[in-house]
């Protein structure tokens, strides 16, 4: 596993098998812990953010510029991470995970609205061997918040002890723009926001520099999917799943590699089914179409994850694996998956 | 005179204040205490008081630019200076050269260029806020900036010590160059300015000038952007560029020879320096037809009279600038007719530039100040009283000027290489059989004592691209350069080839990365140094 450098995958028939580690890392604030993830993954994170030539990157100033114009509430993390770091140029500038280079993913997701106990389950589809695959609970800014990281502080999907828990998903939409890498936009939710409306309110005004779909759930059981992209303004309406599409499909290449819309219309049926456990729905998202492993094409399913906001419980699931965590009980551990063809 | 990143940067440079001669001027200080911005502050009557000020500054002072070249020495002389650069020539010797340690490769387009990229970089911004005092950052001073320059330094609590971007550029354009000359009493050669969209045209507006014309674009190095044009053909070659521009110089070509003049207008006046001659188009030196490749000082370039004139024009000039609202150092070309003697604006450069080095080293900078602490002194919060028509008397005596003389030297062939072996910046020696050799350390030109010394500044070094216009490096020495019929001297020609052969390069095999060190070299749009 070489860290989580990114590009968009090459579809290649490799017929091997891939390993990737899963970790899962408690530091309250920013240390020696998250140092050594930063010397672990930079220098495959180096070689992404400079795929393009340093000089498609914005400046450093320009990076700060812009998380203080629009998640000024992040900076002190920021400069604590930057000097952890090393306090160098570009590892700061990829740090703000402003303008990065763009990628792409697949994904799923969907929040069940029980009342009183909302869960929000993910797949996360990607090259495994360019996924972090770590789990890290932090209290960098006064809330717990336990989220798989990207990007090295960015948040794939995760919870804070507040009650709110966010996922992404690739938009499916090729426009690429001003703005930032939805990770850290997931971030900043999970550090300052408690609710759906006070993050559906971040999301409206915060850029991002390519399409993707953000749902949220919270612990008084509101949900809503927020498309976001650099191009047109935000939808955000009280829709519980997400996949690859943003409203109608613009990129029938990735649609139809990515069965966005299969994956969605199933999701739909579960959530919308009164008789949807939380049981069977996790059970959806370990079966196809919902659990994928299109791994030589980098759109194979990485984890599940399951998110219960009301009781502060986290669980990561594989095949014949589970990780059970809580803000209250996160145990350090390392777990090797294996992904390929069967 | 083609301002490309040695040239950009060899606008500033400042003698050390060890040898300091006794300070010319009325008897003692006389210290007013005054009140500015309620700061009890010194009012500066004398030589005396603006060297104890500078010498006693706290605010930190920068000067970004792509190399220290052009302000060499100045941290002699004001307290707390630093250059901020992109090349460090120095190998990380030079205390105060901060060069960021984290770089990349990449084809700036301009000096303003890579100044943004040093402002923009986190450890310039960290470098600058560490020395800050609250908001105050200090004072940034650059060859070249423009409006992204200037927000980025109201961001980062720097005063950029200079008019705005936006006035320097209208008094860069060769054309209002002509016009405020009109103005000032300062003639130009006989000249049109006109739009042109052709070939008859050109004849049509410039019948006046004869058929041998010289025709300049509003901006731009003059290297690169003056036509000679005594034909059709010649027209045809360069119609493209002419016609694009909104407006051309067309001047009549006559046999002239170039010089450079530096000056600082200040609110007393304008203080005036020494008439330097310029060294243009030496095939040894750079490969560029018309380029500028150096200047030598000497008290007596061109006649008593002509010498004169040019200092007249000059203060007239600087005066004049004011009036447009500029003020600081800036620096003149003249042309000067060697078949008649008359002496004509060629253009204005509003800022510190190529010829900087030599000005500020001169026997009368170290007499009294360099030339540049006029310009910071200028755009000080401190109240200055001086006697400029006294400074200027005693700068334009002979006995003031000693006698320096600098190359640039480019890489003049077609080749392009990686290099892997440079000369080091310091003090060089020429044997008797005319070989050179490294002497010893230092970051100041005084260093060379005699005219078999030269302090060489080094700019490009191991492992950057050898392309033709490369920038190699620059080379200071006490003496002429060039006979009185304006060719290179046995010496200069030893000293360029002494320089030459310490440089070594691995041939670039692989086509792929001769492509991509060409492209990275003399691609479109790439800056070069010069």
């Amino acid at each position: 596993m070489n860290g989580g450098a990114k590009r968009h995958h090459e579809a290649r028939r490799v017929e091997m098998e891939k390993v990737l580690v899963f970790r899962t890392l408690h530091e309250e604030t920013p240390g020696s812990k998250w140092r050594s993830l930063f010397d672990y993954h930079w220098p495959a994170y180096e070689a992404w953010y400079l795929s393009e030539g340093e000089r498609e990157r914005p400046g450093y100033l320009s990076c700060y510029n812009a998380l203080r114009q629009h998640m000024p509430e992040l900076l002190e993390t920021y400069r604590a991470l930057c000097e952890l770091a090393g306090g160098g140029d570009l590892a700061a500038r990829f740090l703000s995970l402003y303008q990065p280079p763009p990628y792409i993913t697949g994904c799923s997701q969907a929040v069940l609205a029980r009342p009183g106990a909302p869960l929000l389950a993910r797949n996360y589809d990607y090259p495994p061997e360019l996924c972090e695959g770590t789990v890290l609970y932090t209290r960098w800014n006064g809330r717990g918040v336990i989220a798989m990281t990207d990007c090295l502080w960015g948040v794939l999907d995760g919870m804070n002890e507040a009650g709110l828990a966010v996922s992404l998903a690739f938009g499916g939409r090729k426009a690429v723009g001003e703005g930032f890498g939805a990770p850290i936009i997931l971030r900043y939710l999970l550090e300052f926001c408690d609710s759906v409306p006070q993050a559906a309110e971040v999301l409206a005004r915060v850029p991002t520099h390519m399409a993707y779909n953000i749902t949220l759930t919270d612990a008084a059981g509101r949900y809503v999917t927020a498309m976001i992209a650099p191009d047109r303004r935000a939808s955000i309406r009280r829709v519980p799943v997400a996949t690859n599409h943003q409203k109608k499909i613009e990129w029938y290449a990735h649609a139809l590699a990515s069965e966005t819309l299969i994956r969605e219309r199933q999701l739909s049926i579960l959530v919308d089914d009164p008789a949807t456990t939380e049981a069977r729905l996790l059970e959806a998202f370990a079966a196809p179409p919902l659990f994928r492993r299109d791994y030589a094409r980098g759109l194979g399913t990485i984890y599940t994850a399951a998110y219960w906001p009301v009781t502060g419980r986290v669980s990561y699931r594989w095949p014949g694996e589970t990780l059970d965590l809580a803000f209250d009980h996160f145990a350090e551990k390392q777990l090797r998956v294996r992904y390929g063809p069967r | 005179m083609w301002e490309s990143l040695v040239h950009l940067i060899q606008r500033c440079f400042q003698p050390p204040g060890s040898t300091q001669v006794s300070v010319a001027g009325p008897g003692r200080a006389d210290i007013t205490p005054t009140v500015i911005d309620g700061a009890r502050t010194m009012k500066i009557n004398n030589i005396a008081d603006v060297r104890r000020h500078f010498r006693n500054n706290q605010e930190p002072v920068y000067f970004i630019s792509a190399t220290n070249f052009n302000l060499l020495g100045i941290g002699d002389w004001v307290g707390n200076f630093r250059h901020i650069n992109y090349i460090d020539c120095f190998d990380g010797q030079q205390r105060n050269v901060f060069v960021p340690k984290e770089k990349f490769p990449r084809d700036f387009e301009s000096i303003e260029d890579i100044n943004n990229y040093l402002l923009e970089h986190k450890e310039v911004i960290d470098f600058i806020q560490s020395r800050a005092s609250g908001e105050n950052a200090g004072v940034a001073a650059f060859l070249m900036f423009d409006e992204h320059t200037e927000e980025i330094c109201r961001q980062l609590g720097l005063r950029v010590a200079f008019p705005p971007a936006a006035l320097r550029s209208r008094m860069d354009n060769k054309i209002e160059t002509v016009r405020i000359g009109n103005k000032a009493g300062v003639p130009s050669v006989p000249n049109v300015l006109a739009k042109v969209g052709s070939y008859r045209e050109l004849l049509e507006v410039s019948r006046e000038l004869g058929d041998d014309l010289v025709v300049q674009t509003a901006y731009g190095d003059s290297g690169h952007t003056t036509f000679f044009i005594a034909s059709e053909e010649d027209y045809y070659k360069h119609a493209e560029e002419i016609e694009a521009e909104p407006e051309v110089k067309i001047m009549k070509r006559i046999n002239c020879r170039g010089s450079a003049i530096e000056a600082c207008a200040t609110r007393c006046g304008t203080v005036v320096g020494p008439l330097m001659t310029e060294l243009v188009g030496f095939k040894s030196l750079t490969p560029y037809k018309g380029g500028w490749c150096g200047n030598e000082m000497f008290a007596g370039a061109f006649s008593q009279e002509i010498r004169d004139k040019a200092r007249e024009y000059t203060f007239k000039f600087g005066e004049a600038l004011r009036e447009e609202g500029y003020r600081g150092y800036f620096e003149l070309d003249f042309l000067i007719d060697m078949d008649n003697g008359e002496v004509y604006l060629g253009e204005l450069n509003p800022r510190v530039t190529g010829a900087s080095s030599l000005t500020n080293v001169a026997a009368f900078a170290h007499s009294d100040i360099p030339l540049f602490l006029f310009h910071l002194l200028e755009f000080s919060d401190v109240d200055f009283d001086l006697d400029i028509e006294e400074i200027n008397e005693r700068w334009s005596h002979p006995d003031s000027v000693d006698s320096w003389s600098q190359l640039v030297i480019k890489h003049t062939d077609e080749s392009v290489d990686l290099l892997t072996r440079a000369p080091r910046t310091g003090v060089w020696t020429l044997g008797e059989d005319n070989r050179i050799a490294y002497d010893h350390y230092s970051y100041h030109p005084h260093a060379a004592e005699n005219e078999r010394e030269a302090f060489f500044l080094r700019i490009s070094g191991p492992g950057d691209f050898r392309y033709e216009g490369a920038d190699l490096g620059i080379l200071i020495t006490r003496g002429r350069l060039m006979d009185d019929d304006f060719q290179l001297t046995e010496r200069a020609k030893a000293w360029i080839e002494g320089i030459r052969g310490e440089y070594a390069g691995q041939p670039l095999q692989d086509p792929v990365v001769e492509e991509v060190a060409v492209n990275h070299a003399i691609g479109g749009g790439n800056f070069k140094i010069l």
